[in-house]
């Protein structure tokens, strides 16, 4: 330690009152510095969904014919495997909730003058940027391996507003999961029946049409299923098979409609939940 | 003007276990305040409800004026807060770790940029201020927490057991730090600590918390005068309170004096000691050993709450 102080200087002045956008903007900062400091939080999601369609894609679509549409196999598995990575982004973002309760600067944070909302919004908006980065990657991947991709500019819109709302409800239940659960053991086991196992169910393999009728049923009602149909509506297949899948309406536009209102839906309402759930746990 | 303000405040968790019970007490701006106790006296609890981290059962508390209930933004902004046990970005520099505080409480950059300096100087962290937390000792971490409180130069400042756990050195280079924090005019400080010469030695008023309540409350100088200046202990081995009872029988001890464990300890308040140790002979109660030492703010914990501080600690 330095020589004993002997004084603290007086104040400069009194601090003014942070605007939340401010607010908000240097709680984003600093979740996106803890994130690039743990490269493997970055890396580790893309590994698995890179496989799907650089390695299993082709490797199916050899094998068994692909989907004896004019969609491209590889390309289909490719947004399917988009279903699987935003998941396993945020719940590694979420599991970030965690070390800062246990052991990083949450309390701090609790004490600071913004409301509380701002430290889940801070978090989302660091937890969009990554996904953001790691979709690109992965398309742009699968693109170089030989997916055939439609772009369009309301395609692409398409595609980009699906994978957002999809990002948002997905750090929406790794958020809401992180507050609720005492451990990061706990939080690690439930991750597969969050981040996987709709993955399944929600078409990102094989068209939902293929599932028995049950399953097709329960398809229809998960927001990934509405996503990957958007999202393959918007890149892979401008006639909306995925969407008629779902609808069963003529009027593709429309049941793209209605499948972002799904998802919208279930957006705005795991992030609000999401809100709720961290603002009561973190004060006791 | 009272910096803090409390009156009634009550803690009940869930399953009924009431940490906080009706507290009152006040302090005035730029005094150093200490709450003393022991683990679960209720302490914690009490800068929890202050700091809006946790939600009080009944009661209130105003923090410069603002109402930590029904305004805790603007009872946030006037305050902070260094935590029991570290509470800081361990992936990110010291240095990001001020300007994170600077930025969330309405600091300027500039202003946040000249404060990490300041207090990076006065609190011996110039050299570490670029690296990261995690390769921080304890004691430069708890150096680092209290530099972070000071960036906003808030007007209440909280230490909760601010030397707990830090070796003897550190621990006292630390309170020189904070007893450096009273040039400080404009701020309160409001201490928690089990430690009681580190009260005797920071604290203008101290409140001795048991088991949820105060149980005393005023200077330390003025709580040692109802001891008086001396003190004399008795270790015996048969039941210490039995010991006690017999010797305030024969006028030996005034209610004043207390047993706790195999001792009793009795203040002397003026009388000579070989007195006292004449009529305790006197008395027939059998000491094993009979010391005369002055009195401490331990010994006024002690015989307002009965329970030894140190063991609970």
């Amino acid at each position: 330690m330095a020589a004993t102080p002997v004084a603290v200087p007086l104040p400069a002045g009194r601090p003014a009152r942070a605007r939340t956008t401010s607010a908000l903007a240097t709680l984003a900062r600093r979740r996106a510095a803890l994130t690039a400091a743990n490269p493997r939080q970055i890396a580790v999601p893309l590994l698995t969904p890179i496989m799907f369609a650089t390695v299993i894609a082709p490797a199916l679509k050899t094998a068994l014919g692909g989907l004896h549409t004019n969609i491209d196999y590889t390309a289909f598995v490719s947004v399917g495997t988009v279903g699987l990575l935003v998941p396993l982004a945020a719940t590694f973002a979420g599991l970030s909730v965690l070390v800062d309760r246990d052991s990083g600067a949450q309390r701090e944070l609790l004490a600071a003058p913004v409301p509380r909302a701002l430290l889940v919004l801070g978090n989302l908006l660091v937890v969009l940027a990554l996904c953001a980065f790691q979709v690109i990657a992965l398309i742009g991947v699968a693109a170089l391996r030989g997916a055939d991709f439609t772009i369009s500019a309301s395609g692409v819109a398409w595609f980009t507003g699906a994978a957002v709302l999809f990002a948002v409800l997905s750090y929406g239940i790794a958020e809401t999961l992180a507050s609720r659960v005492p451990k990061q053991e706990e939080y690690i086991a439930a991750t597969p029946a969050i981040a996987i196992v709709p993955w399944f169910f929600a078409g990102a393999l094989f068209p939902i049409a293929a599932l028995p009728a049950a399953l097709t049923a329960f398809a229809k009602v998960l927001p990934l299923t509405h996503a990957l149909a958007l999202m393959r509506y918007g890149l892979v297949d401008p006639k909306g098979t995925g969407l008629h899948d779902i609808w069963g309406m003529s009027n593709t536009t429309a049941e793209a409609w209605l499948s972002l209102g799904v998802v919208v839906a279930f957006a705005a309402a795991l992030t609000l939940l999401a809100i709720r759930v961290f603002s009561r746990s973190a004060v006791r | 003007m009272n910096a803090i303000e409390v009156a009634g405040l009550s803690k009940t968790y869930a399953g009924g276990v009431e940490a906080v019970r009706s507290i009152d007490f006040d302090v005035p701006a730029g005094e150093v305040f200490g709450l003393l106790g022991p683990n679960g006296a209720g302490k914690s609890t009490t800068i929890g409800m202050l700091t809006t981290t946790i939600v009080p059962t009944a009661g209130r508390a105003r923090l410069d004026g603002h109402d930590v209930a029904r305004d805790p933004l603007a009872a946030r902004r006037v305050s902070s807060v260094v935590f029991q046990e570290p509470v800081v970005d361990r992936g990110l520099t010291g240095r990001a770790n001020l300007e994170l505080h600077g930025r969330l409480w309405g600091v300027g950059a500039d202003a946040t940029a000249r404060r990490v300096a300041e207090l990076a100087e006065v609190l011996g962290l110039s050299e570490q201020i670029d690296r990261e937390v995690g390769s921080y000792s304890g004691g430069q971490r708890r150096r680092l927490e209290i530099a972070r409180a000071l960036v906003s130069s808030p007007r209440v400042l909280f230490l909760d057991e601010p030397t707990v756990g830090l070796d003897p050195r550190i621990r006292h280079e630390l309170l020189d730090v904070i007893a450096a924090l009273r040039a400080r005019e404009e701020m309160t400080i409001l201490l928690t600590t089990h430690y009681l010469d580190e009260a005797q030695r920071l604290c203008d008023r101290v409140a001795i918390m048991h088991r949820g309540e105060i149980v005393g409350l005023d200077r330390p100088a003025a709580l040692l005068a109802g001891l008086g200046a001396e003190i004399l202990e008795l270790r015996v081995s048969g039941d210490a309170s039995a010991a006690l009872a017999s010797l305030r029988d024969r006028g030996v001890a005034t209610d004043a004096a207390f047993a706790v464990g195999s001792t009793v300890t009795i203040p002397l308040a003026g009388r000579p000691a070989a007195d006292a140790i004449a009529a305790v002979n006197d008395s027939g109660v059998r000491a094993a050993g009979v010391t005369t030492r002055a009195s401490t703010l331990d010994d006024v914990y002690l015989r307002l709450t009965g329970a030894e501080l140190a063991a609970a600690a």
